[in-house]
This record gives structure tokens, sequence and C-alpha cells, in this order.
């Protein structure tokens, strides 16, 4: 997370609004829910209470409508300001001014939040490809695996990044960047003996390695056996995926969220990590309540959105960041996907049934999607969104945030997949319009659940891969 | 005593008196020379006298030559009149021989004393005994300049003015380097010439300041052991610096002495120790040292035990720094991942040994609603390998944890929700405790149940914590009550927890359709 400012940087180069002023200001009845301080709150003033209460009072008058530089729909809520999101965005994939140096280590996840947040604004990106194919293949290492630049080590996390990149620009150049009989090696190589993933060679180990390493094994269509000189293949482990699914398990925590690593406190990030790996490893209906407690995740889970704000928090009693839009928000469609087995194939062209009622929503949507256009995007002229309205934009807030906005804006239901050789789920998509909160144009491309990537980029890559079992 | 010579030895000793400029200091001793300096300054005849052991072995005019000698000496001369010294020195004339007298004493063969070896100086060659003499010599020396080095340090600790150059007193590197050659050298000397062996200790000006405490025991202890000398004067001076709770680097460097001579001597390890937490001396540089000790003397207790006194100061040290990152953020994710790490690799699972769970109570203490904090105790608590399943799941019954911990961490959980009903740490913690232990939820149905009155009723509808009414429905859930469940869940979506309401009616449609 970014760290906190005391000031508002909304306050700075306010975009005066074009639109007519009758709509401007707090003048609809929006639900006293998301404009008030919740029913019960204790008196006792901790540092806790103290920063939960500077962030209502940074929130509120954004949720209120009431600032009047801002433009509000008839509801009450803002537009996205999608051209200057894509400006900025495209900003943050050009040359970086020195302050960028702590992003040294980081170039491919700048490279993947700034590219995976264009395809959901709709932007072009293979205008990127290119230049992308060129500074991969600079980052790519012999020994396999993607570093965080040129001559670093390589790293699950940048990894992931950089094979994510690739796939949202797509295209058969750049997935041949990726070398993947050294990939399998270098996975090979982190694989450890109770089941996770190092992140890097002598790198920590946590449920991040499960999840990145997943991803990378199932989009590549990476063998899954080890190389002999894996340590976990020392240790008597059959695959890359044995003993993945248990170590998840141990990642959750008596509050029923899930840790980065066992013993550890309950954190969104970690949970999506897990379930996404687990959405990979197999079915959600049939691994997910195998693996986890459901009900106790799902409470948890639950606990993470909070009123008035909207957004979600990463823990307990931790403040909202928009960042957890994604992180929480893309947990729901695989905590769904994990109650009952998908009961059509994708393909079946019949009369599109409505989602049944408890498919629509564990969650307040209409809260996220407020807190997300009214505080969660940086209203002047910079464009991006952010972790609060104290907090600047960022390519990571970018990325994530509008993730959760569209996982917001969508309803995404589990339904057989027609080639569970590919993948164990496939997804449909409808869009959530109950109430229609937000304009039509502020409605964002739709994403994979499980790799947050555009699903036909993943579809894509998939396919191609399929076509090469081997090396 | 008398030398025991027989003619032939005389006349061995004429030959010798002969080659005396050439090699007779080779072979003299010093009371022979002293005896041969004797000599000269007496007649020939009183030494004849002497040897050949009384008068009657004389000639006539010997005999008269001592008389008249004997006559001459200051005592005897006094006595005669006039006459008979006229007399007197008449005869001397005519018996021609020398009246020698000279004003030193007869030489005694033990007035050198002894050697360190018990040796008689006496029977020292010439050529040996001149060695010592410059030795001594040199010795006076050093101390003369020990002495004046002793002042200068005492004018410079008290800061005078050298009032020959106008400037302050200053001791030198150099001067406490010449110091210590000087003592090592004093020392050596010293040793050679007396046997008298100065130790390091007391040689070395660091330790001027000390007086050693040497070792009081009755003559007749028991099992009493003859100290080498080097291992007395060490543990005289480590009494001395214990006694005045000394903590220093020299300190450091005398119990390393000491464990180099007896490692199995406890005092100096535990005195040793303390000395490592007061100097602050890194953990490393000691482990190095240890493993050096610890392979010389392969079985060992102190060795162990100072291992894991250190490791235990590291946990200490890295809780502290821990401690002090909290300071900045009371929940910094990274920094918590570390503290279970360390919990589990150093074992600073038990409150009496590292406090740990006081360390945590007083960072709830801070602020109650700090869940890492929560979910730290609840590791400590349930995660300890010494009673705990390794294999049970966070959210699975573990009947190995012993009920009195499951008792005290409901009354834990439950003390602090009263500071502030709605802060959702405790009752997640309550309820992990709850199901850790076994217990149904039920057993806490009255504590929960004061936090929501009137429940459904409008008008008179009062709750405290959204969490006791989520707490309260699962209770009843459990107990079968369906409907106050459904009521619960239903008030929590209405009006007590209005933004989970989705979640809230997921219950309600999960329990019917369990039932139906």
């Amino acid at each position: 997370m970014a760290t906190r400012t005391t000031d508002l940087a909304v306050d700075e180069e306010v975009v005066s609004q074009m639109a007519d002023p009758s709509i401007r200001g707090s003048r609809l009845p929006i639900d006293v829910l998301y404009t008030s301080e919740p029913p019960i709150i204790d008196p006792l003033v901790t540092a806790t209470s103290t920063a939960q209460d500077r962030t209502l009072d940074q929130c509120l008058p954004l949720l209120k409508a009431a600032d009047s530089n801002i433009e509000y729909n008839a509801n009450g809520v803002p537009h996205l300001h999608r051209e200057r999101h894509i400006k900025y965005l495209e900003t943050t994939l050009g040359n970086l001014p020195a302050p960028f140096v702590g992003a040294d280590a980081s170039r491919p996840w700048c490279m993947y939040w700034a590219l995976n947040a264009l395809s959901l604004l709709g932007a072009d990106v293979s205008k990127f490809r290119e230049s992308l194919i060129v500074t991969a293949t600079h980052m790519q290492n012999k020994t396999g695996g993607f570093g965080g630049g040129f001559g670093q080590t390589s790293h699950l996390a940048t990894t992931y990044a950089m094979v994510l990149s690739l796939v949202i620009v797509g295209g058969e150049s750049a997935y041949e960047v990726i070398d993947r009989r050294a990939m399998w090696k270098w996975l090979s190589s982190l694989k450890q003996p109770d089941g996770g993933f190092q992140m890097s060679l002598g790198g920590e180990v946590d449920v991040r390695g499960a999840y990145c390493a997943a991803v990378i094994i199932s989009l590549l269509n990476i063998p899954l056996s080890l190389s002999s000189d894996s340590p976990a293949s020392v240790a008597g482990l059959a695959d890359l995926y044995t003993g993945l699914a248990d170590y998840v398990q141990r990642c959750q925590t008596f509050e029923g969220g899930i840790s980065a690593k066992p013993d550890a406190e309950a954190h969104g990030a970690y949970a999506f990590c897990a379930l996404g790996c687990l959405a990979i490893l197999d079915a959600p209906h049939r691994i997910i309540p195998r693996t986890l407690n459901v009900p106790r995740l799902i409470s948890w889970l639950s606990s993470r959105q909070y009123a008035p704000e909207g957004g979600f928090s990463g823990r307990t009693n931790k403040l909202v960041d928009g960042c957890y839009s994604h992180w929480v928000g893309a947990c729901w469609p695989l905590i769904q996907a994990s109650l009952r087995a998908p009961s059509q194939p994708a393909h079946d062209s019949g009369p599109q049934r409505e989602p049944t009622p408890e498919f629509v929503s564990f969650y307040d949507r209409e809260g996220l999607i407020r807190y997300i256009m009214s505080c969660g995007q940086d209203h002047s002229s910079k464009g991006g969104m952010r972790d609060k309205p104290s907090h600047r934009s960022d390519a990571y807030h970018t990325c994530y945030v509008l993730s959760g906005l569209t996982s917001a804006q969508h309803v995404v239901s589990a339904v057989l997949a027609e080639n569970e050789y590919v993948t164990n789920m496939a997804w449909k998509v409808s869009p959530y319009s109950d109430p229609q909160l937000f304009d039509e144009q502020d409605r964002l491309n739709p994403t994979d659940p499980v790799y947050a990537i555009p699903q036909e980029k993943r579809e894509e890559v998939m396919t191609y891969f399929l076509s090469k079992p081997g090396f | 005593m008398p030398p025991k010579n027989n003619k032939g030895g005389a006349k061995a000793k004429e030959l010798s008196e002969a080659n005396q400029e050439n090699d007779a200091a080779k072979t003299q001793t010093v009371f022979e020379r002293a005896q041969a300096a004797y000599d000269l300054t007496r007649p020939p005849y009183d030494k004849e006298r002497e040897e050949l052991g009384g008068l009657h072995a004389l000639s006539t005019v010997e005999k008269t030559a001592y008389a008249n000698w004997f006559c001459t000496a200051p005592d005897e001369y006094g006595l005669l009149s006039k006459k008979a010294q006229k007399e007197l020195w008449k005869q001397v004339n005519e018996t021609n021989r020398p009246l020698r007298r000279g004003q030193i004493d007869r030489p005694k063969p033990d007035q050198w004393g002894q050697d360190k070896l018990g040796r008689n100086i006496g029977d020292y060659t010439v050529q040996q005994y001149e060695q010592r003499i410059a030795k001594e010599a040199q010795l006076t020396c050093l101390k003369a300049l020990g002495r004046s080095f002793a002042s200068k340090r005492l004018y410079a600790s008290k800061g005078l003015v050298d009032s020959s150059t106008g400037e302050k007193y200053t001791l030198t590197e150099d001067d406490i380097t010449a110091e210590k050659d000087r003592r090592r050298e004093m020392a050596a000397l010293t040793k050679d010439l007396y046997g008298e062996k100065m130790g390091p200790y007391s040689t070395d000006p660091e330790w001027d300041d000390v007086v050693p405490v040497p070792q009081m025991e009755p003559e007749a202890a028991l099992s009493a052991i003859a100290y080498p000398e080097d291992y007395a004067e060490s543990m005289s001076y480590l009494r001395a610096v214990m006694a005045a709770n000394e903590h220093s680097p020299r300190c450091l460097k005398l119990t390393e002495h000491i464990i180099s001579m007896n490692p199995a001597h406890y005092t100096v390890w535990l005195y040793r120790f303390a000395n490592i937490q007061h100097l602050d001396v890194p953990l490393l540089d000691e482990i190095t040292w240890l493993n050096g000790v610890a392979l010389d003397y392969l079985k060992n207790y102190q060795i162990w035990h100072h291992r894991q006194l250190l490791v235990k100061r590291f946990a200490r040290s890295e809780r502290a720094f821990v401690m002090e990152m909290f300071a900045e953020d009371a929940k910094n994710y990274h920094v918590w991942s570390y503290r279970q790490y360390l919990t589990r690799k150093l074992g600073m699972w038990e409150n009496e040994a590292h406090g740990e769970l006081d360390s945590i109570e007083g960072m709830i203490d801070d602020d109650v609603r700090n869940n890492s904090a929560w979910s730290h105790r609840f590791f400590l608590v349930f995660s300890n390998p010494r009673y705990a399943d390794p294999d049970s799941h966070a959210t699975e019954p573990d009947p190995k944890v012993p009920a009195d911990f499951v008792d005290r961490e409901i009354a834990y959980a439950q003390a602090k929700i009263e500071l502030a009903p709605q802060n959702q740490s405790p009752w997640n913690y309550l309820r992990g405790v709850l199901v850790k232990g076994g217990r149904k939820f039920g057993s806490v149905q009255s504590f929960v149940e004061q936090y929501v009155q009137n429940l459904g009723n409008e008008e008179t509808e009062e709750v405290r914590s959204s969490h006791a009414l989520e707490q309260l429905a699962d209770i009843y859930e459990e107990a079968g009550d369906k409907e106050k469940a459904d009521l619960c869940w239903k008030r929590l979506g209405e009006k007590w927890d209005r933004i989970r309401l989705g979640y809230w009616e997921w219950k309600r449609r999960s329990l019917k359709a369990a039932s139906s």
C-alpha cells in the first residue's frame, strides 16, 4: 500500500465539468446507508478508530455527492473518467522519471497493471505489442522465468505479471517470447517439499507463489511432471500441483479468511490468491469445499465490506482500500462457483435465464460501485484510480480498482467448460444492471475471475499452447 | 665455613691464582673472590694459620710475625705501654713480614642469600653474578620509569599542567604501549631473578586499578587444589571485577582466559553472559567464539546453556526491534509474519520464558481493535507445539488444547468485548476459541445476549453490537431455534449491518433450504 498522505489529493487540479449544472451536488435521495455513519459506534477511542474516523471524513463528502467540482449522474454517482485514466495508464508505460527507481524491480507489474487496466477500459493495447516483446525478451532469464528487469533474478510475481502482459497483447510473436522448457525447469526448482512454491530461488514461500505458479502453468500448458533435480521431486512429490491445495488449506485462519502463509493474519489479497489457485487445480465446486471451510470464508469475506464507505478492507479493523475491490471482489464469483455444480454448458444457446437471486450478490454492489466511482477515482486531470481520497492514484490501484469495478458491473457465473482439458470452468458473463447506478458508457469490459485478464485473451493463449503439449 | 683444602688443593689454588687474570672470573665463585679480596687485607701467615689449623703449624718467625700483627691491631695496640709499642715495632722490622690490615669484614659464604632455586648466590661464578647484578640494575631502572608512568597517569587524570612545558599531562597510546612492554620486561626479570611470577594481570596497566581478591580458605580445607599461578591470578581478578559488578571488554577477555583454563566454570560463563548483555556484543561474534570453544571441549553443560542464553537474547532483541516497527505501524503485515516465524523458529511460545503473551496483551491494551495482535495471540495459544495438534485446521476443534487455556481465552475475549462491543476482533477471536475448544456457541449465550435486547420489537429493540447479533444467530441455529436465528439475520440485514444484506439473506435462505 502507498504511504498515507495527510491531505486530500482531489483538491488539486480539479477539473470543472462541462455537464449540466443542474445535476451537480447532493440533490439526490441517496440511501443513508452510503451517506451516514453506521448505526453502532463505540465511544472508546483507539488508533484504529481514529484512522477510521479520518477515512470517513474524507469519504463522506464524496459519497454524499456533495463535492460541487465533481459531476454526478442522476443516482449521485460520478462518471468514470475513462479518457483520463487511459491517458494516465499510457503515461505509466512511457518513460518514467527518476523517482520511479523504487519500481525498478517491478517493471513487469507496471506493464501488467497498465495493460490490463487499458483492456478493461477498452483501449487498444496491441500498439504496445512490439515494445513489450522487446522488453520481455530482455527480462527473461536463460534459466527460466522473468526478472523484474534486465539481469534480475527470475521471480514468480514478475513472471506472472510478464506472462499476463504478453497474453493481454496476445499473438503468436508475444507467446513465443516465453521459453517454456526453461520455465518448466525453473518452476520445478521453486516447488517445495511442503507443496508450496518459493517466489524465487532462495526466496519466500507464500500463497502468492501458489497462485502465480498455477496461473503460469495452466496458461502456458506447462507439463506437470517435476524435473529430476527439483527439491520437491527429491522429497518424493509427484508433480507441480502435488500438495498445493494442502498448502492453501494451511493458510486459512480462525477468522475464516486466508493468510499469506500458515500462522499469519487473514488478508483479502491472499484470499483471492487461494481461491484463484484452487479454481485452477480443479473445478471450484469440487475443490473449494474440499479444501476450505467455505461458510467461515464467506462470513469473513462478507465482513470486508463497510458502510457507509461501500468499499472493501483487506483485514478485520483495517481501512477501506480501493485495491480490495479486486482482491475481495474477485473472490465472489469463485465463492459462488464453489457452492454448486455448474448447471449448463457455456455453448448452451437456450434462452438466457436470469441468474437466481443468490447468484446475484453476496455483497453490496451498489456500495462498491459508489465507493469506486466517488472515492476510488482521482477526479483531477491526472486520472488513475486510488486507495482512498487521501492517496495519490497509481498503476497498481488503477488496475485493481477497475478490476473490482468490472466485477461489480457484471454477474459472472460458472458454467461447464466446453473442454475441461483446457480449463475447469467457463464463465458466463451478464451485465449487472439492477439498479443501473452508473451510466452505460461507464461500463467496463468484463474480466476473467481467475486470471484477472480479459477472458478471450485467456482462452486464446490456452488454445494456442494446448496444441503444444511438449516443448 | 673453612675451606677443606688439603695441600694439593692449596697448590692447585696457587696455580689458579697465577692465572687469575685470564680465566679465574669464569670459575671463581663470588665467595671465593670475596675471600681472596679479604685475604689481600691480611698477612699471608694469618691465612696460613687458619688453613693449617693453628699457630703450631707456623714457623717460629711466622709465629712471631703473627704475634706482632695481632698486637698491632687497633684494639690491642692501645693496651701496650709506650715501651712495649717501641719493642713491638722493632720486632716487626726484624721479622720482616708484612703487617697488612684492611677494613673489610671477613666474608660469610651465605651473605649473598639464595636465588630462586635455593642456590647459594655466593657459589655463583663471578660472571654469573655480574649478569645477575646487571639484571637487578635493569629492573631498578624499569621500576623508576614505571613510577614516572604512574605519576604521569595520575597527573593526566587530574588534568595537571607540566610546569616545565606549560602543557597538560597527557597519556598517549605510545606511553601505554611502552609501559606494557616495560612491565613484560619487569615480569620476566623478576621471575628470572627472584622466581616471583608476576601474572599477566598484575603486569597489565589496564588492570592497575583492580585489587585482586585472593582465594580465602582455611588451611584445613578439603579437596584443596594447588592452583596453577595463572589460574589463581585470573580468578583473583575475576572475584574483584565481579564484586565491583563491572562489565567491560577487559572482563570479557578475562572470562575468555578463565574459560580456556576451566570451561566448566559456570560462574564465569554466567558472568560472561552478563557482560555480553551490557556490552551488546554482536551475536555472531560470540557464536563464532563459542563454536571454537565447543569444538575444543566436547562435553560441557555451560557452552550449551550459554548458547541458549544467546539465542534467547537474540529473540528478545528481535522482538524489541519488531516492537519498534509496530510503533510506526502496529498492523504491518510483513512484520507480523516475521514475528510468527520468529516465534516458531525460536520457540517463543511460553510466556514465562519470553513474555510473548504479555507483549501481545500490551499491544491489545494499546489498541483493542488491532486485529493483527489478536491474530498473533490466537497463533500463540492454539499453535503451541507443546500441546496443540499440528495438523488441526484453524477452523476445527483441537482436543489437545487444555481446557483451562480455552476458559482463559474465552474470559479474555469477553473482557475485551466489554470495552468496545462493536469491535469485531475479539468477537472473531471468541468464535475461534469456542471452535478450537470444541465448545458450544450456546456456552456464551448469556454473555452475548446482554448486547441484544428486545430483538424484533421495533420500538424497544436495542443492539449494542452487530457482531453479537451475528453470534447470537449462530447460537440459535446451533440450538435448532431457526426462527430466532432467522430473526437475527433479518434484523442485521434490515438495520444493524445493512451493507451485508446479501450475505444475511443467503444465511436465511440456506437455513430454510436445509430445513425443507
